[in-house]
């Protein structure tokens, strides 16, 4: 088996990479297919967190680069999920602990064994970026549409273009608010998509849930009435290759925020009467 | 057409009483001030390029016209799906024949000197530049790539100015490729 190694990433911190790869990852495996993360964010590991998986971490990444074990022994299986497994990151270590070679190499073996093998990218440009990018053949760009979350996405396409082994790379964009976006209050999806040229894999819309979910350690996808967990498994499905159409959450929104103007009107005309 | 005169007196009426009249969403200042923003951040047309390109511009210029150097403005502008090079330059008066001659000749008399050793002329430039040791820097780069193509000399000649310490990062040496796919997209 030859698995595809992609890598979540997106320049700006917060808008939500470690939460989409947990997410993604999740949904895949409940596809069948068999996924591995690795958390690439030394000294600011988050990935277990988001998973439920603290407490289950013996090794991790710096474990296996510096041979106390083998790769296998490192990976925490999921709870729910045979399917599942996370490779750490070393929370006492930085950056330097793992170089690009290494990387590479654990991603080569790894998706021997695995269908996906998702790398959660830490924030910036810097090494910690590069490494993460070394072993991957498609990136997942993730932004918010808010200007610097944008333009650092930008910043990111640039430099993804500029690795060779990088063969493509798409846009989910996170956080959406599609009654603001609808009144025209924040960029809309389109409007992202064509600042950035890049193509759109999908659109995650703002939710309270991912909150709560996250409290517990486990990720939305697994709450069957999530709006945000239902783009995350659709997202999942584009990634095996099947055409699920990207939810149209503005026109959604627009005809709520019409339906609360009537309703608004309507209740107003019952106070003055 | 007396739709459009009641519409114009309906406006106006409107801004009559402070509320605007065409209010922009803040998304469109934001779509817009990204447009403006990316479009640097892929040419890597930095402030002091910019600086640079504008004093060029005015050396150009004067040879032609009086102009108000202070007031002259270069920005980038966005027109539909096309960046425009804007350049707005208040002219003071126009010179005369006499005076353009004269201007056209000592740049001949330059540029002969300049057949003879390009990097005189180059240094002298240098000198009546303000901020000395950063175009020194720029110049420096510059010579060495200007057989390249344009685009590439302005990026790393910016990038090498900022970042005169780090050496060969990787990311930067191979930028100029993703400007090209931007450029052949649109």
């Amino acid at each position: 088996m030859t698995g595809k190694v992609i890598v979540i990433t997106s320049g700006k911190g917060g808008v939500g990479k470690t939460t989409t790869n947990a997410n993604i990852g999740t949904a895949l495996a409940r596809a069948g297919k068999k996924v591995v993360m690795i958390d690439t964010d030394l000294g600011l590991r988050n990935l277990d967190l988001l998973l439920g998986l603290e407490n289950r971490i013996v090794y991790t990444i710096v474990d296996v680069v510096e041979e106390r074990c083998k790769l296998k022994q490192a990976l925490v299986k999921d709870k729910k999920n045979p399917n599942l497994c996370l490779l750490a990151a070393a929370q006492t270590r930085d950056k330097s602990a793992v170089t690009e070679e290494q990387l590479k190499n654990i991603c080569e073996e790894l998706k021997k064994s695995f269908d996906f093998v998702l790398v959660d990218c830490p924030a910036g440009i810097e090494q910690g970026f590069q490494n993460a990018v070394a072993g991957a053949s498609e990136a997942i760009v993730v932004t918010t549409p808010e200007m610097s979350a944008v333009r650092d996405a930008d910043r990111i396409i640039g430099l993804l273009e500029a690795r060779e082994e990088i063969k493509s790379y798409k846009l989910l964009l996170n956080r959406y608010r599609p009654h603001m976006a609808a009144a025209k209050d924040m960029m809309s999806a389109d409007e992202v998509v064509e600042l950035l040229s890049a193509e759109l894999l999908g659109i995650i819309p703002e939710d309270t849930g991912i909150i709560t979910s996250t409290n517990k350690g486990e990720p939305i996808v697994n709450d069957e009435n999530s709006l945000a967990g239902r783009a995350y498994r659709n997202v999942a499905e584009r990634i095996m290759g099947n055409d699920v159409p990207i939810i149209d959450f503005e026109e959604e929104a627009k005809f709520s925020n019409k339906v609360k103007k009537f309703f608004s009107k309507f209740l107003k005309k019952g106070k003055e009467n | 057409m007396a739709e459009n005169i009641f519409a114009e007196i309906y406006n106006k009426i409107l801004g009559l009483f402070g509320q605007a009249t065409q209010k922009e969403d803040s998304k469109d200042v934001a779509v817009n001030r990204l447009r403006l923003v990316l479009m640097q951040d892929r040419t890597n047309l930095t402030p002091e390029i910019m600086q640079r390109m504008r004093k060029e511009l005015i050396e150009l210029l004067s040879k032609y016209v009086e102009l108000d150097k202070e007031a002259l403005e270069l920005n980038f502008e966005q027109e539909g799906e096309q960046m425009a090079l804007m350049l707005s330059i208040p002219v003071v008066r126009a010179k005369d024949e006499a005076e353009i001659e004269a201007a056209l000749k000592e740049d001949e008399e330059k540029g002969n000197s300049e057949d003879e050793s390009d990097e005189e002329t180059e240094n002298s430039e240098e000198e009546t530049s303000e901020d000395e040791s950063q175009e020194a820097a720029e110049n420096g780069e510059e010579k060495s790539e200007e057989q390249n193509e344009e685009e590439i000399e302005i990026t790393e000649g910016s990038e090498q100015s900022q970042e005169e310490n780090e050496e060969d990062k990787p990311e930067e040496s191979s930028e100029p490729k993703k400007r090209g796919r931007k450029k052949s997209e649109e």
